[in-house]
């Protein structure tokens, strides 16, 4: 970049193309996003299969989400090494995922020590909101839709029988987390290959 | 009446520095070189320049046993850029 006189418009232009470039380099990957989605699918229609056809996988299926949380913190760590900047909004949604986490422990305890057979509608409810929040953040109109759908499957589901509301948990799992991960990859890939 | 625009701002690659560092909360050194293609050097006495100014905070430190020189704008450096950023518009607007 040379050091020379350049007018208010090059000043306008350059500070534009700047704050571009920021935007363009915050581009995650959307793998944490997938695996937290696939998985959600998986248990959900595991304990589908528990419920409609009498079946025994021997273990909780359910205990699969806490397996899940190694490679997501994982992944989240490895992201965000290998950036070269924090973002403004980073802390902001690092609290609100944990209180996601959070909740999610607490009503999967309260669940296995009261067996409520309507929890799936409370967990859908709280899918739905880090989703609709982080999508609000960076204006990504697919999980603001996902948010948004985790609710309503959540209204659906006090009027469905149990076996129905886990294909509506991975009805949520798939527009929360796993169509938006694939969208982000996408994304993700085709930077690459302009940035090539 | 227009302002005169900020001597330490008005500066291509000061500029370019600091409308990156508005954008993020904090950035490596390398980071703002791959942005504005500038050399180590000259990206180095710019900086010290806008920390002189109390522009910019720069903090050195180790990651992974390798330095790691991290920058982020001061609540001086913000409002030195929306001035500068304000001052800009009034003479393009006068220019329209």
């Amino acid at each position: 970049m040379k050091e020379e006189n350049f007018s208010e418009t090059d000043s306008l232009k350059l500070i534009n193309e700047m704050i571009s470039k920021v935007k363009r380099s915050y581009v995650t990957k959307g793998i944490a996003s997938m695996v937290w989605g696939v998985l959600i699918i998986t248990c959900s229609l595991l304990t589908w299969a528990e419920v409609r056809y009498n079946w025994d996988p021997g273990f909780d299926v359910w205990l699969l989400v806490f397996l899940a949380l190694i490679p997501q913190i994982f992944f989240s760590i490895k992201e965000k090494r290998s950036r070269k900047f924090t973002a403004h909004d980073e802390t902001t949604t690092t609290y609100v995922w944990s209180a996601f986490a959070i909740s999610i422990f607490i009503l999967s305890f309260y669940n296995s020590k009261f067996g409520s057979e309507q929890a799936t509608t409370l967990f859908m409810m709280l899918y739905g909101i880090p989703t609709f929040i982080t999508g609000g953040m960076f204006k990504f109109k697919p999980m603001i839709v996902g948010g948004l759908i985790c609710w309503a499957l959540s209204v659906v589901s006090v009027f469905t029988p149990v076996d129905a509301d886990m294909l509506l948990m991975a009805g949520s799992g798939l527009f929360a987390w796993l169509i938006p991960g694939i969208i982000l990859w996408n994304r993700y890939q085709k930077q690459r290959r302009e940035n090539v | 009446m227009f302002k005169d625009l900020d001597p330490i701002l008005h500066s291509q690659l000061r500029l370019a520095v600091v409308s990156l560092l508005i954008s993020v909360k904090e950035a490596e050194f390398t980071f703002l070189r791959e942005k504005t293609n500038s050399s180590a050097g000259n990206l180095s006495v710019q900086l010290n320049k806008l920390k002189e100014a109390g522009y910019v905070h720069i903090t050195k430190q180790f990651k992974d046993n390798y330095p790691q020189t991290l920058c982020r704008i001061t609540k001086k450096g913000v409002a030195a850029f929306e001035v500068y950023v304000n001052a800009l518009r009034s003479y393009i607007s006068k220019d329209e």
